[in-house]
């Protein structure tokens, strides 16, 4: 997608976090959930919202490849 | 396992029980890809912790063992390798940008099962006892349209522990939460449909055949950008 012109963020867990490195993707937000759960726990709105707000943050502002780690407010 | 003498279970084979196995268990099929070491010190930690919850009411020392058992299973693994990729930079301002949402959790509107493998109605069950066959063949990208009422949501996925996905669509597909950003006006709107599919699938068909084709449908959407959430 990215050499199709499309920039992209990738909201995942921190348990991808090597495998990702390895992909050498553009935006890599990681957070810190369970598996299958990468935006946030269940029923947790807020959070899911923040983790959201975050990624999109990354999209706008990263002006090279760049892996963050999400931390919990 | 029947544990006759014949048949004496081994640790070896109690852990990897877990990965598609007699005890097979989406969210603890890592286990198969530890040591017989690690795995035991998986399980005193977390006996210890358990009980350390019980007397203290915090149960999050729980969790974090489990995810930190996930995060070691993971750490080794390389199924794709890059020195660099492409880096596309934001050229729309986020407020004023169309946003695409892409996501591997296996979620279709109901009415509309992709029917894998040929399979009417799959069960989740049934996922999990056909994941070789899921990932000999293509995916099949699934269109949701993002004004879908989260109660016409349907998930299915042989790679993962689709529990919380039920519960709640928006833990990896968060379309809901998307809707009020938007409303928000944190970005312009999503482009119309979401889509999701199950990444359990064929990789080398998703890189050279599928995904150069999907890229091209959504180009067609004219999305500034795309969130991606892999499961």
């Amino acid at each position: 997608m990215e050499d199709a012109g499309i920039p992209t963020v990738v909201v995942a867990v921190a348990a991808f976090e090597q495998p990702l490195k390895k992909m050498a993707l553009s935006r890599v937000l990681l957070t810190p959930y369970l598996m299958g759960r990468p935006v946030g726990p269940v029923g947790d709105a807020r959070t899911q919202r923040r983790v959201l707000r975050s990624a999109l943050g990354l999209l706008a502002s990263a002006d090279r490849p760049t892996m963050r780690h999400y931390r919990n407010a | 396992m029947t544990d006759t003498p014949e048949h004496k279970e081994t640790f070896e084979s109690f852990r990897k029980s877990f990965f598609y196995g007699t005890r097979s268990d989406m969210s603890f099929k890592f286990l198969a890809h530890l040591s017989d070491d690690q795995v035991t010190s998986f399980f005193q930690g977390l006996l210890a912790k358990l009980v350390d919850a019980y007397d203290s009411g915090d149960t999050a020392p729980v969790y974090e063992h489990l995810r930190q058992g996930q995060i070691l299973s993971y750490a080794q693994e390389a199924r794709a390798v890059y020195d660099t990729g492409p880096f596309t930079p934001m050229n729309a301002s986020l407020s004023h940008a169309r946003l695409m949402l892409l996501t591997s959790s296996g979620h279709f509107v109901k009415g509309d099962d992709p029917n894998p493998l040929g399979i009417e109605n799959m069960t989740q069950v049934q996922a999990e006892q056909q994941i070789k066959s899921f990932l000999k063949e293509s995916p099949a990208l699934s269109a949701i349209p993002v004004d879908t009422p989260t109660d016409r949501l349907v998930v299915r996925h042989g790679g993962y522990d689709v529990r919380g996905a039920r519960r709640d669509p928006d833990v990896n597909l968060p379309l809901q939460r998307l809707r009020e950003l938007s409303v928000d006006g944190v970005f312009a709107g999503l482009c119309d449909p979401a889509y999701s599919f199950v990444g359990a699938c064929s990789q080398v068909r998703l890189l050279k055949k599928d995904g150069p084709d999907w890229v091209q449908r959504f180009k067609a959407k004219k999305a500034d950008a795309a969130l991606l959430v892999p499961v």
